[in-house]
C-alpha cells in the first residue's frame, strides 16, 4: 500500500476493505512474471471476497509461476471521491499498483445491475470505456460469469469473453498473451484475432457484424474472418474430482458477506425449472465424489479456521453422495465445533435427518422456494413440487422447533393469472394452518411465514427466453392484489422492487445497441445500481430515451420463436430446439422429469462431463 | 496437507489454563477493526490447532480476552490477548503455530502466562511521526509547548453527549524532535481503566492547535504506533 493511500485510508469508511495484507493473499515479483492478471469483482470487496469463482480463478491464475493475478473491487462511494479530488487511480489489492499498468484485466459479470459498477471501475482505472478506444498500451479487457452468455449489451466495452467455466480457459488465454509477448508478433488486434480462433470459448465481439431488420430485430450476426467460430462454445471442466481446488485461501480481515467455507459440491442443475438461468447454463451435471469432498473440507478448515461449512450448488439435496458425505464430515466437524449448512433445499427431499445435520438448527426459521401458488403454475414452471412436499416439509420444521418459514415465489410468470396470485395467500395460509395442527409444534409460540416474491425476469438460455415480461403497471397490480388477499398477521408479505427488475429485464435480453445508453448512464455517474440506494428508475428511462432504447422492446416483447437472438452468438451447450420444447410444454402444463429419471435431451451431453447422469455420446443436434 | 486432530491427543490440564499472546499490529492491518480483529484471531487460534477450551453454553465458543483497546488508523507491538487451553502445550509451540498461521503485520511476539491482570495498566508509550507540510524545528517546538505544559482540550463523545475534555491531564510526558523534515513525539498517555484517552486524540487536538496535518492528504502522513503498556510508575512495562 502505498504513503498516497495510506492518509486517504484514515478518511474512509472501512478502510479494512482497502488496506489488503491478508493472509494467503499472494504476493509474487512483478519483474519476474510474465504477465499481471487483474481479477475484477465489480461490487465493495465484502461481496467480491464473498464470491467462490472469483477464489477458485485466483488460484488458478498463480499456481502458473508466470502469471500474477491480483484482486480488484470498487471502491465505495467516499473512497471513489478521495480518489478523484487526489487524482488517484484505482489499484490492485495486492501490489498496490494502478491498474491501467496491468495485462490483462478480467471483470467478472455476476449480474445485471453490477454493469454500470464496471464502467466506474474503467473510468477509476483510466482505461478508456470503449474497447474500439484503447491502444497498445492499454490492457485487454476480458468478461466472464453469468451474464457473460449475453455479452450483446456491454460487447462494446470488453475486448473479448471467456464463456462458461474459466479454470483452463484464462490460463490459456494469458498464456498465448505471454508467448505472442515473447515472438514479438503481439498487438491487440493480432492477440484477440488469434485468441477467437484457437481457444475453445473465447469470444471476441469486434469479430463480428451485427445487422439488424427494420423492426429492430436482429438479421445476422456474421464473424469477420473465415477462422473465428460461427458460434462461441462455453467451456467446461469435465472432472469435478480432477478441477483445481484452491487449498489456500485469501482470509479476509473484514467480513465478507458470505464468510464461511464454501465446498462445492456438483455443477449444474438436474431440475430444469423453466425459468431458470442457472439450471441451464451449467449443464451437464458433475458431481464430486464423496470422497474428495470431504478431505478438500478438510483441507479447508485445517487451513482457514472456518467455523462453518456451506455444501453449494444449485439444489443440494440432489446430490446422489449426500448421505455418505454429511456423515463423513460431521465425524470430524462436530468435534471441532463446525457447523454445517445447507442453502438449497427443496421441499420434496427435506426429511427430519438432514434437518438435525445442518447448522440452521440453531436458528429458528427456515426457507423453501415453492415459486408459484398453484399446482398448475407449477407445473408451467417445471417446478415438479406438490403442495403436499411443502407441507411435509414444514411439518417436518415445525416438528423440529422451528417457527419461522420464508417462502419465495415469482409474480409475473408466463400464464399467471389472478387465481395464482390468490394461490400464493392461500399457502402461506394453509402453512399457518399446519402450524396449529401440528401437536409437535414448540409449545406456547406463534409461527411466522414469510412470502417474498420476486419478479419473473425472461434471461437468455431458458425455455422462458422468448417471453415478455409483465409490465410495470401490470407487476404493481399483481402486487397490490396479493397485498389484499394476505390476512392474517401471521404472514408477512414482501417484494422485489419492480422496477429494477424491468431494468434488469432490459439489460439481460438486450443487444449492442444498449451499449450507448450504458455509456450515457456511465457519463452521467451511474454506479452501484445492484444497491437499493444507488438505483434510479427515472433516471435510467431518461438515458434510455435520450439514446433511442425503448426498454419495452427488450422487457416486454415476446420475442419471436425464429427470430435471431442476440445471444445466439453464444453455445451454452443446451439446444435452441430443447428451450423450444420446453416452452411448448410449459404453455401444455406438462412436467419433464428431471435429468436422473429421464433424459429430456438437452444436449449438454455432447459437452462430455465425468459423474453426471447424462447419456453418454453426442445424442442430440 | 495438515490435519488439526492432534490437539485431541495432547494431555488435559487439570484446570483450563489463560496464556496470554503479546502481538504486533503494524502497516496494512491498523486498518482492521476491533470486531474484524476478534473475528480473525477466533479463525486463527482455530487453525493453529491449539488445544483451545470452549464455554459450556447452548452455543459454545472460545474464550478471548483483549487488552487495551486501538483505535482503527494506530499501529501497536504490544496488543494483548488472552485465551484459554484445556491440554497440555508449551508456550513456545503456541506461538511457533500461531506465526505460522500470521502475516508479518500481525505477528505473536511473546506468549506467556500472566502474572498480572489487564486492569495494573496505567499508561501507553506511543511513538508519532508526522510528516507535514511546512514542519521545521519551529513547528516542532510549537508542538512540543502545546503538549507540555499548553491547554490542549478535545471533544469527547460519550451517551451524555459531547463535551470538552481537558487533553493534559490524559498526557503524562511528551517529548518532541525534529529530523530530516520529519516531526517525532514519544509521549505516554494514561491508559487505565475508566481513564484510558485514544492516540488519535493527541493528533485531533494538535492538528486544532498547531495547523498541522490540515493540508493535502497525499503529501502529508502520520503514522501513530503503540510501543510499550506501563504500569502505575509510569515506567515498568506491564507484561
Amino acid at each position: 500500500m502505498n504513503e498516497k493511500i495510506s492518509s486517504i485510508l484514515k478518511t474512509v469508511e472501512k478502510p479494512g476493505r482497502y488496506s489488503g495484507g491478508e493472509y494467503g493473499a499472494i504476493l509474487k515479483d512483478k519483474n519476474a512474471v510474465k504477465a499481471r492478471f487483474a481479477f475484477c469483482f465489480p461490487d465493495t470487496y465484502e461481496i467480491g471476497m464473498s464470491n467462490l469463482g472469483m477464489r477458485i480463478l485466483y488460484g488458478c491464475l498463480n499456481k502458473e509461476p508466470d502469471i500474477w493475478c491480483e484482486r480488484v473491487f470498487a471502491p465505495w462511494v467516499d473512497m471513489q471521491e478521495k480518489m478523484r479530488t487526489f487524482d488517484v487511480p484505482l489499484w490492485a489489492h495486492e501490489s498496490g499498483d494502478p491498474v491501467k499498468d496491468f495485462d490483462i484485466v478480467g471483470i467478472t459479470l455476476q449480474y445485471e445491475m453490477c454493469y454500470t459498477t464496471v464502467l466506474r471501475v474503467l473510468q477509476l482505472s483510466k482505461i478508456p470505456l470503449l474497447a474500439a478506444d484503447r491502444g497498445e498500451e492499454d490492457p485487454i479487457i476480458v468478461g466472464g460469469g453469468p451474464c457473460a452468455y449475453n455479452p450483446e449489451p456491454v460487447a462494446d466495452f470488453f475486448d473479448c469473453f471467456s464463456i462458461g467455466e474459466g479454470e483452463d480457459n484464462l490460463v490459456e488465454f494469458t498464456k498465448l498473451y505471454i508467448r505472442m509477448k515473447e515472438e514479438g508478433r503481439y498487438t491487440r488486434e493480432a492477440f484477440l484475432h488469434e485468441a477467437a480462433a484457437t481457444i475453445k470459448g473465447i469470444y471476441v465481439p469486434s469479430l463480428y457484424d451485427v445487422s439488424y431488420n427494420d423492426d429492430g430485430t436482429i438479421a445476422a450476426i456474421t464473424p469477420k474472418f473465415d477462422d473465428v467460430p460461427k458460434q462461441v462454445e462455453k467451456c467446461i471442466i469435465a472432472d469435478m474430482d480432477q478441477a483445481y481446488f484452491p487449498e489456500n485461501v485469501v482470509m479476509p480481515y473484514i467480513e465478507a458477506v458470505h464468510d464461511r467455507i464454501m465446498l462445492e459440491v456438483y455443477r449444474g442443475c438436474i431440475r430444469g425449472c423453466r425459468f431458470c438461468q442457472a439450471g441451464m447454463i451449467y449443464r451437464p451435471v458433475r458431481e464430486k465424489s464423496h470422497e474428495v469432498l470431504n478431505k478438500q473440507a478438510r483441507c479447508l478448515y485445517d487451513n482457514t479456521g472456518y467455523e462453518e461449512i456451506s455444501l453449494t450448488s444449485l439444489s443440494i439435496s440432489d446430490y446422489t453422495e449426500l448421505e455418505p458425505l454429511t456423515r463423513e464430515l460431521l465425524e470430524w466437524t462436530d468435534p471441532n465445533m463446525v457447523s454445517l449448512s445447507l442453502p438449497s433445499l427443496r421441499v420434496d427431499s427435506f426429511s427430519r435427518e438432514l434437518m438435525d445435520r445442518i447448522a440452521s438448527v440453531r436458528t429458528s426459521s427456515l426457507t423453501f422456494a415453492p415459486e408459484a401458488g398453484t399446482q398448475r403454475l407449477r407445473d408451467v414452471i417445471n417446478k415438479n413440487v406438490r403442495e403436499e412436499d411443502l407441507m411435509r416439509a414444514v411439518n417436518v420444521a415445525f416438528s423440529g422447533g422451528k417457527t419461522n418459514v420464508k417462502l419465495y415465489f415469482m409474480n409475473g410468470l408466463p400464464t399467471e393469472t389472478s387465481e395464482d396470485i390468490e394461490g400464493i395467500a392461500t399457502l402461506a395460509q394453509r402453512v399457518v394452518h399446519e402450524y396449529y395442527q401440528n401437536k409437535e409444534r414448540p409449545k406456547g409460540c406463534s409461527p411466522q411465514v414469510t412470502i417474498s416474491v420476486s419478479c419473473f425476469i425472461p434471461k437468455p438460455f431458458t425455455p422462458f427466453q422468448w417471453e415478455a415480461q409483465d409490465t410495470m403497471e401490470m407487476l404493481k397490480e399483481k402486487q397490490e392484489y396479493l397485498r389484499e388477499k394476505v390476512t392474517d398477521r401471521k404472514v408477512r408479505y414482501t417484494h422485489h422492487d419492480a422496477r429494477v427488475s424491468h431494468i434488469e429485464a432490459v439489460l439481460a435480453r438486450g443487444n449492442r445497441k444498449l451499449g450507448k445508453a450504458l455509456l450515457l448512464a456511465a457519463e452521467e455517474g451511474f454506479c452501484f445500481d445492484a444497491w437499493d440506494e444507488f438505483f434510479d428508475y427515472d433516471k435510467w428511462l431518461s438515458v434510455f430515451e435520450r439514446t433511442g432504447i425503448d426498454p419495452a422492446f427488450f422487457a416486454n416483447r415476446q420475442m419471436g420463436l425464429d427470430e435471431v437472438l442476440p445471444w445466439d452468438v453464444i453455445d451454452c451447450g443446451v439446444s435452441k430446439e430443447f428451450f423450444k420444447r420446453e416452452r411448448a410444454r410449459a404453455y401444455a402444463e406438462a412436467t419433464t422429469p428431471n435429468c436422473r429419471e429421464k433424459c429430456a435431451g438437452c444436449g449438454a451431453n455432447r459437452l462430455g462431463g465425468v459423474r453426471t447422469c447424462c447419456p453418454s455420446g453426442g445424442a442430440e443436434k | 496437507m495438515k490435519n488439526n486432530d492432534v490437539k485431541f491427543t495432547l494431555p488435559m490440564l487439570a484446570e483450563p489454563r489463560t496464556v496470554r499472546l503479546r502481538f504486533r499490529k503494524v502497516d496494512n492491518l491498523q486498518y482492521i477493526s476491533h470486531l474484524d480483529l476478534q473475528r480473525t484471531f477466533n479463525r486463527v487460534l482455530v487453525r493453529a490447532g491449539l488445544p483451545l477450551w470452549y464455554t459450556k453454553g447452548f452455543n459454545p465458543h472460545i474464550k478471548m480476552v483483549f487488552g487495551m483497546p486501538l483505535p482503527v488508523g494506530s499501529e501497536s507491538e504490544c496488543e494483548m490477548l488472552d485465551i484459554r487451553i484445556e491440554r497440555e502445550m508449551s508456550e513456545a509451540e503456541i506461538k511457533e503455530r500461531l506465526n505460522r498461521e500470521l502475516t508479518d503485520e500481525l505477528l505473536v511476539l511473546d506468549v506467556y502466562v500472566p502474572s498480572e491482570k489487564f486492569t495494573a495498566i496505567a499508561y501507553a508509550e506511543y511513538e508519532y511521526t508526522i510528516v507535514t507540510t511546512g514542519a521545521d524545528a519551529a513547528l516542532a517546538e510549537q508542538v512540543e509547548k502545546a503538549l507540555v505544559g499548553g491547554n490542549l482540550t478535545v471533544t469527547k463523545k460519550s451517551k451524555s453527549g459531547e463535551k470538552e475534555i481537558s487533553l493534559s491531564e490524559y498526557i503524562h510526558s511528551a517529548e518532541v524532535t525534529f529530523d530530516a523534515g520529519v516531526i517525532a513525539i514519544r509521549a505516554k498517555l494514561s491508559a487505565a481503566e475508566g481513564k484510558y484517552i485514544s492516540p488519535e486524540a493527541l493528533i485531533t487536538a494538535l492538528r486544532r492547535e498547531t495547523g498541522i496535518l490540515t493540508g493535502d492528504p497525499t503529501s502529508e502522513h502520520y503514522r501513530i504506533l503503540r510501543c510499550r503498556a506501563l504500569l502505575a510508575d509510569a515506567q515498568t512495562e506491564f507484561r
